[in-house]
């Protein structure tokens, strides 16, 4: 506490600046900007950035709410995006990213050929990450109970209702189950996992089906083994709860699978595994989806500009950069940045797990199912009643936006 | 203040109940609050805690780094019974600055205000940890040197250096002042002219303000964006200004109006008879006047953009961004409890000025709405 | 004052009212009977990822020369309303009475208004009795203690709102020391964010403990201006101390008690901060909320902003309609005075 206020005083009364690292190899002078999404591997591309000066990071977790309008004026207000599998998508179509074929081969030698991501054989963004959820688990508390870990949801039930009868967990399962996005993307996976497409080839809605039934009542189940408040649940709360030992299992993000072992805040530190996510059924694929993300660079901006952005792009995704957090994200990287956190997501991409898909649909039906689900899951409809109202609301939505007639 | 005598003759019964309502209330008013104070002085493990007397004492906090012994508590106890000395004794200590009653001038107050920052800063912020610590030294097994209260100011100095978060409360202090003064001159402008003119139209003017009030915000600003965008004005500070101005229009011009109603419209006409022009009377006889009520508007005006989030989470960027949307992207970052700590020490920071200044202006709210916006 | 100086004077509120309030809502009402919508064609596309190259039969919108998506405005009248208020739904709900009021709360609108009404209209007694109860209490403290109670009274006011209520969800999610506290107290398991009444009543809660001081350093400053004569009147006719209340105070306040009910019903009728402060949207959803919800693009871009609109243009309607009481009691004074 003492050393604190002192240094607080201190640092107040000479007017010490935050120094970012340098850590830039070049030096930047044409103004940059980049907007992207606000966890904590985006910080650190967006510090590395900076130290190349004249850059500007705007790190918006409600960076899709601007993104459109910001490229799509004239010149654009910001030089780079960050983008993901599903974000990308209407960036693309509405010609506002720019390819970066040339560049790359100017100056993107070092880049691994998974890093590019194209359409049609344009390179329209640079990946450096990936991401997907996955199992992680108590490996003590199985052991004690003699439990395998388990690869399919039905028998992470048996699991579950195990350690519950044990007494060594009051709720043995957390997930990201909040309503809204979270949930949306529980559902996304789960059906998923049954391989059933979600749309007809006509770009009609196919989810209230007997798969569709089969994942909310699996869902529901899972429901069944967690804390009661389960639907306020985002990626923190289950990393917390798996972090004070109120949970044995749970299927989350690569991301924070470093926090288990986190001594300030755990108290399960060496205690947790990782796996491939769950398969909806025996000899299914992993039901969970495969996430990227990446830079790509505005359409509405000069070439110079472009060029300059594309440099600082590299300097904030190098290796010396992210080997400096090898835990903070499954890094892409030419070499390979190895770290025992990506052992889940490495398995279940393995495993057959698909990428979450690219496509103008698929957001609709995921926000249905973040708004629809939860009546279901707290009991007010029934899982038919809940599938024909996220249907309905596809097809209004779809129809709104000219997808379908 | 001359509340109605006859209130405070009240019989035993009434004055308990009465008492034991305003007790209840304050508790529930500062709980939540001071619980924030605790829960950012203290590492994740604590704070998160389920156990109530965990979160106050702090074992894992102590434990890992440390805390507040016997003697830092002591000083800290000394330096705010030394702070509430001094600012009670502000009238016998600034003296040369009081008019004739005793009461202070404006001078006198900021004077008297500044002191007693001060005291509290100096008593708290470096003769405490030093003190404290030679006083450690000297008995270093003694038991009033071992930690008492586990603390961390970790988190406050991880927002405030680490993250630079000074630039979002230069940002914010920017848009507030902006916000305030133009909102007021351009309210007092309205509020006068609709003060003084009984027409039809300035009737309508008023009942379509009303309206305007009631309308849902997001609506209105989300439309905001792309024209924005288009105009080049997305993360320029003065065109927020500009909106939260124009929002907060409704209810300024409202609270002004009434204010000035209650000034007696002979005053400006009989500036006006001796030749000024309507500017000059309003300036230089009405104005005089009004300040409570131009402070109590102002104050609010404050509120709104100082809390304001959903205008400045759309239209600023990162380097231009206030405080308040600065604060929601440390939650939304989320990875790590610790991360969370950090936005509730953000949190707890950026309340401060906002008890300075009802601290600094109690009475002129109080007095102000006694003598405009209740009447009118 | 001519009319002249009179513009003068108003003339810069004015503008900026008409250009940034009026003007965006004739904007909304317009786009409350519109749709934008591109058109879409199926292409066979070859795409690479850092999960492999994939050639498939994509959807995607058309674009023009310049290589932007075209879109089309398409005036659909009443359509983006009666996907809202969804008709069918209604009448489905409405054929089959015992299970109406489930069904029409799976609707989001109704279920929408619903939410928001209640809290409207639960919150305004509470603030209204509670800001008065506590202004005449403080009144009668001592003038040593009124200062600091009238200081830490105002504090849940000033302080940010979405601080303020995250503070308060911090208190009660998971085991939050007072949901643990209550446990203890009660012998029982509680999950205060399991349910929907739980939800709703911190939601209240919150709202009523953000609201109370600002009626209450209202009403109390209206108390310094009950003029003692009148009290001293009515002690003197031997009038108790509740028809004191009734008869002299109560009245002497009823334009503040009406100021407070407007500014506090419109402020509650745009609930929007609870729901996300609370993660409540799974149980409990607002007019706001909805509108915000279609407004904001999904993970793909999609964005109703028709909808949207729409429901906007209903919000606004449902606040003057339940202004109208308190609106036409402002209209009358104004037009007396």
């Amino acid at each position: 506490m003492k050393r604190w206020i002192i240094g607080l005083a201190a640092a107040f009364a000479l007017g010490v600046p935050s120094t970012a690292m340098a850590q830039c190899s070049i030096n930047n002078e044409t103004p940059l900007t980049m907007l992207s999404n606000s966890f904590e591997a985006w910080k650190i591309m967006s510090d590395a950035m900076t130290s190349c000066g004249n850059f500007e990071g705007t790190l918006d977790a409600d960076y899709r709410l601007k993104v459109n309008d910001a490229l799509a004026a004239n010149p654009a207000v910001f030089s780079m995006v960050g983008v993901s599998n599903s974000t990308l998508t209407p960036l693309v179509a509405d010609g506002l990213v720019r390819p970066l074929n040339d560049l790359v081969e100017q100056y993107g030698a070092d880049l691994l050929p998974s890093q590019l991501i194209t359409v049609d054989g344009d390179i329209v963004a640079i990946s450096m990450m990936v991401n997907a959820q996955h199992l992680m688990y108590r490996a003590d508390i199985l052991d004690v109970l003699g439990l395998d870990v388990p690869e399919t949801y039905p028998e992470v039930l048996e699991v579950a209702a195990e350690i519950q009868d044990s007494g060594l967990v009051d709720y043995p399962l957390v997930g990201t189950f909040g309503a809204g996005w979270n949930l949306g993307e529980e559902f996304v996976n789960m059906y998923l996992g049954y391989d059933t497409p979600m749309f007809t080839a006509d770009n009609r809605p196919n989810v209230n089906n007997e798969d569709g039934v089969a994942a909310l009542e699996m869902l529901k189940a899972l429901g069944e083994y967690m804390d009661p408040e389960y639907l306020s649940f985002d990626s923190t709360a289950a990393q917390q709860k798996m972090q004070q030992s109120q949970a044995a299992m749970t299927n989350l993000w690569a991301t924070r699978a470093a926090a288990m072992d986190n001594a300030e805040e755990s108290e399960v530190v060496g205690m947790v595994e990782f796996a491939a996510a769950p398969a909806a059924f025996a000899g299914g694929a992993p039901a969970t989806t495969l996430w990227w993300d990446g830079i790509s660079i505005a359409a509405n901006i000069s070439d110079e500009e472009a060029e300059a952005a594309f440099k600082v792009l590299l300097e904030g995704i190098k290796y010396d950069v992210l080997s400096q957090h090898p835990d903070a994200a499954i890094w892409l990287s030419n070499p390979a940045i190895e770290s025992d956190v990506a052992v889940g997501a490495q398995a279940s991409a393995a495993g057959g797990a698909p990428a979450y898909p690219s496509s103008n649909l698929i957001g609709i039906m995921h926000n249905a199912a973040g708004e629809f689900i939860p009546a279901y899951l707290n009991g007010e409809t029934s899982a038919e009643e809940a599938l024909a109202a996220m249907e309905d609301a596809y097809l209004t939505a779809a129809q709104e936006n000219g997808l379908i007639n | 203040m001359n509340g109605p005598s006859n209130l405070h003759r009240l019989p035993g019964i009434w004055r308990a109940s009465s008492n034991v309502l305003v007790a209840v209330w304050l508790l529930i008013a500062i709980f939540p609050i001071a619980w924030l104070v605790v829960m950012s002085v203290k590492l994740p493990i604590d704070a998160f805690a389920p156990n109530i007397f965990d979160v106050l004492g702090g074992p894992e906090t102590k434990a890992q780094i440390g805390g507040l012994s016997t003697y830092d508590l002591a000083l800290l106890i000394l330096t705010v019974i030394l702070t509430a000395s001094v600012h009670s004794a502000r009238r016998f200590l600034f003296r040369p600055f009081a008019d004739t009653t005793g009461e202070l001038k404006v001078g006198g107050v900021i004077l008297s205000y500044l002191t007693t920052a001060l005291t509290l800063g100096v008593g708290a912020l470096l003769v405490t940890p030093w003190v404290g610590t030679a006083l450690e030294r000297l008995t270093p097994d003694g038991p009033l040197s071992q930690p008492l209260l586990g603390a961390t100011l970790q988190h406050f100095r991880a927002v405030w250096i680490d993250n630079a978060f000074y630039v979002h409360l230069q940002n914010s202090l920017l848009i507030t002042g902006g916000v305030v003064a133009i909102s007021l001159t351009i309210g007092a402008l309205a509020g006068y002219g609709l003060a003084r003119k009984s027409s039809q139209i300035a009737f309508w003017i008023l009942i379509i303000a009303l309206v305007f009030r009631a309308l849902p915000h997001s609506t209105l600003v989300t439309g905001y964006l792309p024209p924005f965008i288009e105009l080049g004005l997305y993360g320029q500070q003065f065109a927020v200004i500009i909106v939260l101005v124009a929002i907060n229009q409704p209810f300024t011009i409202w609270m002004l109006r009434s204010f000035f109603t209650n000034v007696p419209s002979s005053l400006d006409e009989a500036a006006m008879v001796d030749g000024a022009t309507r500017l000059q009377a309003f300036w230089h006889v009405i104005m005089p006047v009004m300040w409570p009520g131009v402070i109590t508007t102002g104050l609010f005006s404050f509120m709104l953009a100082y809390n304001d989030y959903l205008v400045a989470a759309l239209l600023l960027d990162g380097q231009s961004q206030t405080m308040v949307p600065a604060i929601m992207q440390y939650f939304n970052r989320e990875t790590t409890l610790t991360d969370q700590l950090e936005a509730i020490a953000a949190a707890v920071s950026i309340t401060g000025p906002l008890f300075i200044l009802v601290l600094v202006f109690q009475k002129q709210i109080v007095s102000g709405l006694t003598q405009g916006a209740v009447k009118g | 004052m001519n009319n002249r100086t009179f513009w003068w004077f108003v003339g810069p509120s004015l503008f900026m009212m008409v250009l940034f309030i009026a003007g965006p809502l004739v904007g909304v009402a317009v786009q409350s009977f519109q749709q934008q919508r591109a058109s879409f064609e199926t292409v066979e596309r070859e795409s690479c990822t850092p999960f492999g190259c994939t050639t498939e039969e994509a959807t995607v919108p058309i674009t023009g020369d310049d290589g932007r998506i075209i879109t089309r405005t398409v005036w659909v009248g009443w359509d983006n309303y009666a996907a809202l208020l969804n008709g069918p739904a209604v009448r489905n709900a409405l054929a089959n009475p015992g299970d109406a009021l489930r069904q029409l709360a799976q609707i989001p609108f109704w279920d929408a208004l619903r939410f928001t009404v209640t809290f409207a209209l639960v919150t305004l007694p509470l603030v209204i009795v509670l800001g008065l109860l506590l202004a005449l209490a403080v009144n009668t403290l001592t003038e040593q203690l009124k200062g600091p109670t009238i200081f830490v009274t105002l504090l849940p006011f000033i302080i940010t709102p979405v601080i303020g209520a995250l503070a308060i969800r911090w208190l009660f999610i998971g085991d939050g020391i007072l949901t643990a506290g209550l446990e203890r107290l009660l012998q029982q398991e509680i999950a205060m964010f399991a349910q929907g009444w739980t939800i709703e009543l911190m939601m209240l809660g919150y709202r009523v403990w953000h609201v109370v001081p600002f009626a209450f350093v209202i009403f109390y400053a209206g108390l310094q201006t009950v003029a003692s004569e009148r009290l001293e009147a009515a002690g003197i006719d031997g009038a108790t101390r509740w028809q004191k209340l009734r008869h002299v105070i109560v009245p002497h306040l009823m334009p503040l008690i009406v100021f407070v009910s407007l500014i506090h019903l419109m402020d509650s009728y745009r609930v929007f901060d609870e729901i996300v402060g609370f993660s409540a949207s799974g149980y409990r959803i607002s007019l706001q909320w909805l509108t915000y919800d279609f407004l904001i693009p999904d993970e793909s871009g999609n964005r109703s902003i028709g909808r949207a609109s729409a429901s906007a243009v209903l919000t606004m309607i449902g606040i003057v309609v339940i202004l109208i009481p308190l609106l036409r009691n402002t209209w009358k004074e104004q037009r007396q005075a």
